[in-house]
């Protein structure tokens, strides 16, 4: 290249750089605090949420509702949504007022860089009593001490069986216990002529639909951090009894033909779905279950319980996992004071919770709505609400990351599903490294 | 398009118009059976998964994830839903202007490049075809942030600009893909335009493009097969603007949170393969069967 | 010249942008949200030592360069070379081989992932009728990555075109002269077809490097569905690369680590990473291919 060659690409890349960097650093206005005095909502807002279809249509009729009791205010409703899109409009200042996020992992992240705005001071403002919320999704819903969102429905998890299935074995009763479950589990499985499990009691493997660690730790009260936010794999003993009953679980049917029987589960959320299908007798699922079976498989004869608990723990029988959805004010609203009150409608009006509760069978969230006799209630749906409300139940705790440590678990974990951990102790204390480490690299210096 | 019609080529025969020539004809007509045997065969391979996905389109939503291969039913209905009950022909109209524009900007920048790049001689020409290869190897994920940003300061994020106007400052792929062709033309021609007093851009024009159609259109399909099927792109830009959803995008929409109707999703798929099925059968003969891009008289 | 211009203003613009931001961010902590704070090497120290997935992505995604693009070049050479035999019913072969590069790669992954289906999937199927227990396919850590490269292989339609029309035009007095020299069809394949083909075939081995150095939405809907969760775009962070990480590639752990652990300077340091990979492994294609088929120019 010539000189005059050089002397042009490096004043292109001089003016280039500085647009760039210029671009860098993003406009961030400051979470302003409300204004003083409440005053009527007014105006246009945005609501980004994640429902499809018949779901989309119960957040309507709601957010109709709310539009009816606050004219002067119009809600421009977009479903479809998720955390990335939110994050990426939020990112360049074109965040939704209201936005809805189908899982609780980005609280961590979105009230620690402000990109949702810290609720605390609205609260205080409008004297709402935060007590109405029960205190696991409180815990949820916050993190290091700020509140930077509101929970909508919640979602539990608990044990499905075929009462039929059981019938037929001799059982009339669901397992309490992990023994039980086991014992029950051998007597339920049938294999064919080839080896080959045709029908499974309960498929003992942490990638078989809803049997994931993070739902799992509960049952075994396994706590995933120290209170200093370290990684506690191998410093609770949980975990590893957890990976031991597995394991354990696993060879009793057969460790290769549960994976087998594994790989060819039928699609979760379709039709062919194993625990519709008949497939297999338990299996652990959340509450949206309910409305699926009643919708494709109505013939199946099933009922639900709490998962059941190790049997030194008995006395935890009732606990279960719970995760829920979560909604904020964005960054950059213009319009935060109407935001705020359909905020406030959707996680704090027990009529409006219990319709949508009603209408997406989930779970509702305050004790008000809990207890309201509106709320369509069957046997089936009462465990839900039992382990929602039984004090033992966990969630998974926030990080400035989401929900990396989860998943970098799950990677040991299908490792050690398939023999490949010879050291259980080492791995254990190596995957500890590991999320420390990767939670580290989110960091500010 | 026949050979005659593109560019003289003097006597040189076709590959596919020869007669049979080899040795012994009973040798011939065995190789002959063998090769169309294999043709068949490979063909039943190729085409199985497009007839699962045929025969999918047909089922009804509980029936798609059994092992069954055959529909109990056949719901026409599938097809009705996407088509009529979605809205197909707005994503037909948006995938079209998309993938048109595209192409046609792309031609408009990248054949001059592609040209420059082949025919002329100037210093600093493979660093800059270098150039054109890396701008293929930065991962989409990553220079999507700065560049999104760019969009969004302009207010374009929403419609399909994004993605249609950086076409008009040149493809990578297709400027790679044209010099290719495009090395394969002999200097002869345009010498011969040289030396009739032709100026460079005559030369590119007059001489060079009537030669280079069928690299033009292999080229243009490229781009218009890609564009069409371009998830990702519309997806970033255009996610909250139904209005202007391609054919892809629309395509991923038929889902709920919990569940997702393939049945209907192989429906629009089938339908979304249709035009371009059509459009390469039409346009195969365009490139395939004219194309002389060597052989020089003698 | 001003030929190239309004490519230089693109390259300016949509590359050497992006890059140098790109460059910059790979130093920093940076998570869209929040400016991002420089932080030095440390993403690239986490790369080399400390993250668990970091050179399995990075051998993952050579297992498709160094296997996935010679066996779509092959295959597509060979099945070019075929069409160019047949004669009735060209057009419809033709079409038929194509096809499959037609598919949307979405639906087209998900149709595999159906016969691949271990347990109802028509693969193992017929292979029980004859009486052999069909494996686990795209749910085995060491048969995912090759049901993957049958599912490239069967769409290699688009560079079987560009062959065919490459094979079309190589003149038939060269194979005619051969012919009389006694030349059996493999020299002539060798000393007539290859050098003519060499342009296009440069072509299709850099673009297949490159595509499968960028291999990504393929590995993502098969790991999603292998791993039982019932969505058509990426599939939740623990199922992306199932089994085992078997179908874990670079773009696919870059993707996961930028977009849904928020480690955006990280992925960019992985961006830039690759980069740097792809330029040397380029580079060197370029200058092999001219001095291995003897051309001066860098053709």
């Amino acid at each position: 290249m010539t000189s005059t060659r050089y002397r042009r690409l490096a004043t292109v890349s001089l003016v280039v750089a500085a647009l760039a960097l210029s671009g860098c650093g993003s406009s961030s206005d400051s979470s302003a605090a409300p204004p003083p005095k409440a005053s009527k909502p007014t105006g246009q807002i945005t609501f980004w949420h994640f429902f499809t279809d018949r779901e989309a249509q119960a957040i309507q009729s709601v957010v109709k509702d709310f539009e009816a009791a606050n004219p002067g205010v119009t809600v421009v409703v977009k479903g479809g949504q998720d955390d990335e899109k939110m994050r990426q409009a939020i990112s360049v200042g074109k965040g939704p007022d209201v936005g809805l996020s189908y899982s609780t992992d980005i609280v961590g992240n979105f009230c620690s860089t402000g990109a949702w705005r810290d609720l605390g001071p609205w609260l205080e403002r409008d004297k709402v009593d935060i007590n109405q919320l029960l205190p696991i999704v409180r815990a949820y819903t916050e993190y290091n001490g700020t509140r930077c969102s509101m929970p909508m429905l919640a979602d539990t998890y608990g044990l499905y069986y075929n009462k039929k299935m059981l019938a037929a074995a001799g059982y009339d009763a669901p397992p309490k216990t992990l023994s039980e479950l086991k014992e029950m589990s051998l007597k339920l499985t049938k294999k064919g002529a080839d080896g080959n499990i045709e029908v499974a009691g309960f498929v003992p493997s942490t990638t078989y639909y809803e049997n994931s660690s993070a739902h799992l730790a509960p049952i075994f009260d396994a706590t995933w951090l120290t209170p200093d936010g370290k990684s506690n794999l191998a410093g609770d003993p949980d975990w590893k009894a957890m990976m031991l009953w597995q394991q354990d679980f696993a060879d009793a049917l057969g460790a290769k033909e549960v994976a087998k029987f594994n790989a060819g589960k039928g699609e979760e959320f379709s039709g062919d779905n194993d625990f519709q299908k008949g497939r297999v007798a338990m299996i652990m699922d959340g509450e949206w279950r309910v409305a699926f079976l009643k919708d494709q498989a109505p013939d199946v004869d099933f009922a639900t319980a709490p998962f059941p608990v190790p049997d030194d723990q008995a006395d935890r029988y009732g606990a279960g996992y719970v995760t829920g959805n979560i909604m904020g004010i964005s960054k950059g609203s213009k319009n935060p004071e109407a935001a705020w009150a359909l905020i406030k409608y959707l996680t704090l009006n027990t009529g409006a919770i219990v319709k949508l509760a009603n209408g997406i069978k989930n779970v509702p969230t305050t004790h008000a709505a809990l207890s309201s006799p509106d709320l369509q209630v069957d046997d089936a749906f009462k465990t839900f609400l039992d382990v929602f409300e039984n004090p033992n139940s966990q969630t998974s705790p926030s990080t400035a990351n989401g929900a990396v440590y989860q998943n970098q678990f799950d990677a040991f974990f299908q490792q050690w599903e398939r023999g490949k951990v010879d050291d259980l102790d080492a791995g254990l204390a190596k995957t500890d490294q590991e999320i420390d480490k990767a939670l580290q690299l989110g960091q500010a210096p | 398009m026949t050979a005659v019609e593109v560019g003289v080529r003097g006597g040189t025969e076709r590959l596919d118009e020869r007669p049979s020539r080899r040795r012994g004809r009973r040798n011939d007509r065995l190789l002959g059976i063998a090769e169309h045997s294999v043709a068949i065969l490979l063909t039943a391979v190729f085409l199985g998964p497009i007839v699962l996905i045929v025969l999918t389109a047909f089922m009804s939503s509980g029936q798609t994830l059994t092992s069954d291969l055959w529909p109990h039913e056949w719901h026409l209905s599938n097809f009705r839903q996407v088509f009529v009950e979605a809205p197909f022909l707005t994503w037909l109209k948006n995938s079209l202007v998309y993938s048109v524009l595209a192409t046609g900007f792309m031609l408009l920048s990248s054949f001059p490049a592609a040209y420059a790049l082949a025919r002329l001689k100037w210093r600093g020409r493979n660093l800059v075809l270098l150039a054109v290869i890396t701008m293929m190897l930065l991962p989409p994920q990553v220079t999507v942030v700065p560049v999104y940003r760019m969009w969004a300061e302009l207010g374009l994020t929403g419609t399909l600009w994004p993605l249609i106007l950086p076409n008009l400052v040149g493809d990578a792929f297709s400027i790679f893909l044209l010099r290719q062709f495009l090395l394969t033309i002999p200097q002869e021609y345009s010498d011969a335009a040289r030396v009739d007093g032709a100026s460079e851009l005559q030369i590119m024009l007059r001489v060079i493009v009537p030669m280079a159609k069928p690299a033009i259109a292999a080229t243009s399909m490229f781009m218009f097969f890609f564009t069409w099927n371009d998830y990702f792109g519309p997806l970033l830009y255009t996610s909250d603007e139904p209005s202007n959803w391609t054919v892809a995008v629309g395509l991923a929409s038929f889902r709920g949170l919990h569940h997702v109707q393939w049945n209907l999703v192989m429906a629009a798929t089938v339908l979304v393969m249709l035009p371009v099925v059509v459009l390469f059968f039409f346009a195969q003969k365009a490139f395939v069967e004219g194309v002389t891009l060597t052989g020089v008289k003698g | 010249m001003l030929l190239m211009a309004p490519w230089a203003i693109g390259f300016v613009v949509f590359f050497v942008y992006p890059l140098i931001a790109t460059v910059w961010y790979s130093f920093t902590r940076f998570d869209l949200l929040s400016p991002p704070k420089f932080v030095g090497l440390r993403n690239y120290r986490y790369f080399l030592f400390d993250d668990p997935n970091s050179w399995k992505a990075l051998r993952n995604t050579f297992w498709f360069v160094v296997f996935m693009m010679p066996a779509r070049l092959v295959s597509a050479l060979l099945i070019a070379q075929l069409l160019t035999r047949i004669r009735r019913g060209g057009s419809f072969f033709r079409t038929v081989f194509f096809l499959p590069a037609l598919a949307p790669p979405v639906a087209a992954t998900i149709a595999f992932a159906f016969l691949f289906n271990p347990a109802t999937g028509a693969v193992n199927t017929l292979l029980g009728w004859i009486g052999v227990e069909g494996p686990l396919w795209l749910s085995d850590p060491a048969l995912a990555k090759p049901v993957l490269l049958t599912l490239g292989v069967w769409g290699m339609g688009d560079i079987m075109i560009i062959f065919l029309a490459a094979l079309l035009d190589v003149p038939i007095e060269q194979y005619e002269a051969a012919d009389l020299d006694g030349a059996g069809p493999v020299q002539q394949f060798r000393y007539i077809t290859l050098p003519n083909l060499s342009p296009v075939l440069l072509f299709a081995a850099i673009t297949g490097v490159i595509d499968a150095l960028q291999y990504f939405t393929q590995a993502a809907v098969a790991s999603a569905l292998a791993s039982g969760v019932a969505t058509t775009g990426g599939g939740t962070a623990s199922s992306l690369g199932y089994p085992d990480g078997a179908t874990l590639t670079y773009p696919l752990w870059l993707y996961q680590m930028g977009y849904q652990n928020f480690y955006l300077g990280y992925a960019c340091a992985m961006a830039v990473i690759l980069l740097v990979i792809s330029l040397v492994f380029v580079s060197f294609m370029l200058r092999r291919s001219a001095s291995f088929l003897g051309t001066e120019d860098l053709r």
